[in-house]
């Protein structure tokens, strides 16, 4: 074998072999760095909503200003319930029950003197609308404790807004769930106080849900012999893509909340962008891949008389191309683990960019590149073997 | 292998000349193995053609040539890998050694692939083929004499049931020819193999068993 790389490494040149090394390297790179940022950024934006299942959709009356004047109410009636519930698209209709007593909260955190006092509400909708775990969402009346699900927005105006110009801490949604939030409520000559539990944030609802158990209760206790028309409905649907939706929404003028729009758009551009720069680095693979097959061809022409001869002596086409294989090999798991290495270190580099905003953040895992490169290395890999045996064997066809 | 045998066999660069007056060509002849043969030939009648069709890297010639009952042209990549290792050892006329590897390497090379002699046997066939001191130097620099001895003990670096020497002794001295005809003496007569030798005019001296006339 020493002999036989000390024959045929004749004429092998350095400078194409580097060519092709960084051209390999780079397109690689781009390849494999593309698929981990898509991959890693992805669930920034196809994040769905794990409150919500996906059929459902929210519905509401467009708050105008001719109408607020004149005072509509904005509310759905039990006709426009009745109306939507006889579509044949859709499953099932629920209703956004408000609170009807005053609910004022102060949150205070571990370690801080800040304490936030604020006037606020309460939304339920029926529990089968939510997707979470029940035992989590559940109110027994004489309960002190109410859990809650906020607006995902409620916390990136305190991470983004409030804790960057006071240089405070961003807290997750995990540590937010271990806040202490103090509840006051009064109605009806009565006032108590009680213990949010925040359970849950959601892209899909701006509004602050409590179980529809507790509202009920609440609003018996609280605001007895008061009633309000849901301004707001959550509709089961069997297709929220049926074209028929639309046309029924916008002819009831409608407004059918969506958080997947703007969302589905960013993450449409994400996916349009990286499969540009994802094919760049095929592109630029490919050519690399040319390169080297077309300088393999050279050393294997230059050498072919000298391949003639190792046949003729007994050797056969396979033990001539094994130190050729070989050689692309040794260069393809260089180019490999060289490509891995940077990807993982912009990787880690982003990583940190991206936690600066979303600190919640996941490491992610190299998986998704070691199999797009397992998948192209043996591709590859084989391809070259299996061209460079041709190419010898047609040396010795040649010859007969 | 104990024979090969040609039957009306004629290179095709000979196609349609009229008269051809040859014991080989458009005949049936068979080399047996343990006899030696000497092929004695004007520049021009296929002597070489001869040695390339039996070792199987040219196929231009009409006729058949078959190793015991097996028609050569039946003979897979991998059949003549085998018969090149074991059965039949060729000195080429134009040698074919490596020029970017030295002497010993040369050996080496062919010898790495049957491991049919130990160095002891290699070093002393240098030794007797008065080449030992240029073991180390590249083939390229050497004078053709000397580059004739070292492809002749490359020849011998495998098993054979025939070997052929295409003008072996063409540029060698008289002493070293004879020398030649010793060790082809004692290792492929001994052996029992068949010897195939061509020439134009110098012969080697051996106890032929036959003189055929190209």
């Amino acid at each position: 074998m020493r002999l036989l790389w000390k024959l045929l490494r004749r004429h092998v040149s350095m400078a194409q072999l580097l060519g092709f090394f960084l051209a390999n390297w780079i397109g690689l790179t781009i390849i494999l760095l593309s698929a981990q940022f898509y991959y890693d950024v992805r669930p920034l934006f196809g994040e769905s909503d794990s409150f919500f299942k996906k059929q459902y959709l929210v519905i509401s009356k467009p708050v105008n200003t001719l109408g607020s004047l004149l005072g509509s109410k904005g509310t759905f009636s039990s006709g426009d319930i009745q109306a939507i519930e006889e579509q044949p698209f859709t499953k099932s209709v629920g209703a956004f029950s408000s609170s009807l007593y005053d609910v004022s909260m102060s949150a205070g955190m571990f370690g801080t003197n800040m304490n936030i006092q604020t006037e606020m509400f309460f939304e339920s909708v029926p529990d089968g609308y939510i997707d979470i775990d029940l035992s989590e969402w559940k109110y027994l009346p004489g309960s002190k404790i109410i859990p809650i699900i906020l607006p995902k927005n409620y916390l990136n105006l305190y991470n983004f807004g409030f804790a960057q110009s006071r240089n405070l801490p961003r807290l997750s949604e995990g540590v937010l769930s271990m806040l202490s939030l103090k509840i006051y409520i009064s109605g009806s000559g009565k006032r108590d106080v009680f213990e949010g539990r925040i359970v849950g944030f959601s892209n899909r609802l701006n509004t602050i849900l409590v179980p529809d158990a507790f509202m009920t209760w609440a609003n018996d206790y609280y605001a007895a012999g008061r009633k309000k028309e849901p301004s707001r409905l959550i509709v089961e649907v069997t297709n929220p893509a049926d074209e028929a939706i639309v046309k029924y929404m916008d002819a009831h003028r409608y407004e059918v909340e969506g958080d997947d729009l703007e969302s589905g758009k960013t993450a449409w551009f994400l996916k349009i962008i990286v499969g540009i720069v994802f094919f760049v680095g095929f592109v630029i693979t490919l050519l690399s891949f040319y390169i080297l097959m077309l300088s393999i061809f050279l050393i294997l022409q230059k050498n072919t008389g000298k391949i003639q001869n190792l046949m003729l002596i007994g050797y056969s086409p396979r033990k001539v191309a094994l130190p050729y294989q070989l050689l692309v090999l040794f260069l393809n798991i260089l180019v490999s683990i060289l490509a891995v290495t940077v990807v993982w270190n912009v990787h880690l580099a982003y990583v940190e960019e991206i936690r600066q905003i979303y600190p919640s953040f996941g490491n992610g895992s190299l998986l998704p590149i070691f199999v797009i490169l397992l998948i192209l290395f043996v591709f590859i890999s084989l391809f070259n073997i299996f061209v460079i045996h041709k190419k010898v064997k047609r040396i010795w066809n040649g010859n007969l | 292998m104990e024979t090969i045998r040609l039957i009306d066999t004629l290179p095709r660069v000979f196609d349609g000349q009229p008269e051809i007056k040859s014991d080989v060509w458009n005949r049936e002849i068979a080399f047996q193995r343990g006899k030696t043969y000497l092929v004695e030939a004007a520049s021009g009648t296929g002597k070489s053609s001869l040695c390339s069709f039996i070792y199987g890297y040219r196929n231009d010639y009409n006729g058949d040539i078959c190793f015991d009952d097996v028609n050569i042209r039946q003979i897979s990549l991998n059949g003549w890998l085998k018969i090149r290792k074991e059965n039949i050892s060729f000195l080429f006329q134009d040698l074919r050694l490596f020029n970017e590897l030295t002497a010993w390497e040369n050996v080496e090379i062919k010898n790495a692939l049957t491991r049919f002699k130990t160095q002891e046997e290699i070093e002393r066939l240098f030794d007797r083929m008065q080449l030992a001191d240029k073991r180390h130097c590249l083939v390229g620099k050497l004078s053709y004499g000397q580059q004739q001895r070292v492809a002749f003990i490359r020849a011998l670096c495998q098993p054979y049931d025939f070997i052929l020497l295409d003008e072996p002794v063409s540029h060698l001295d008289e002493e070293n020819a004879h020398i030649m005809a010793d060790i082809l003496q004692e290792e492929a007569v001994g052996k029992g193999a068949g010897i195939l030798v061509t020439s134009i005019g110098k012969h080697l001296s051996l106890n032929y068993s036959e003189i055929v006339r190209l």
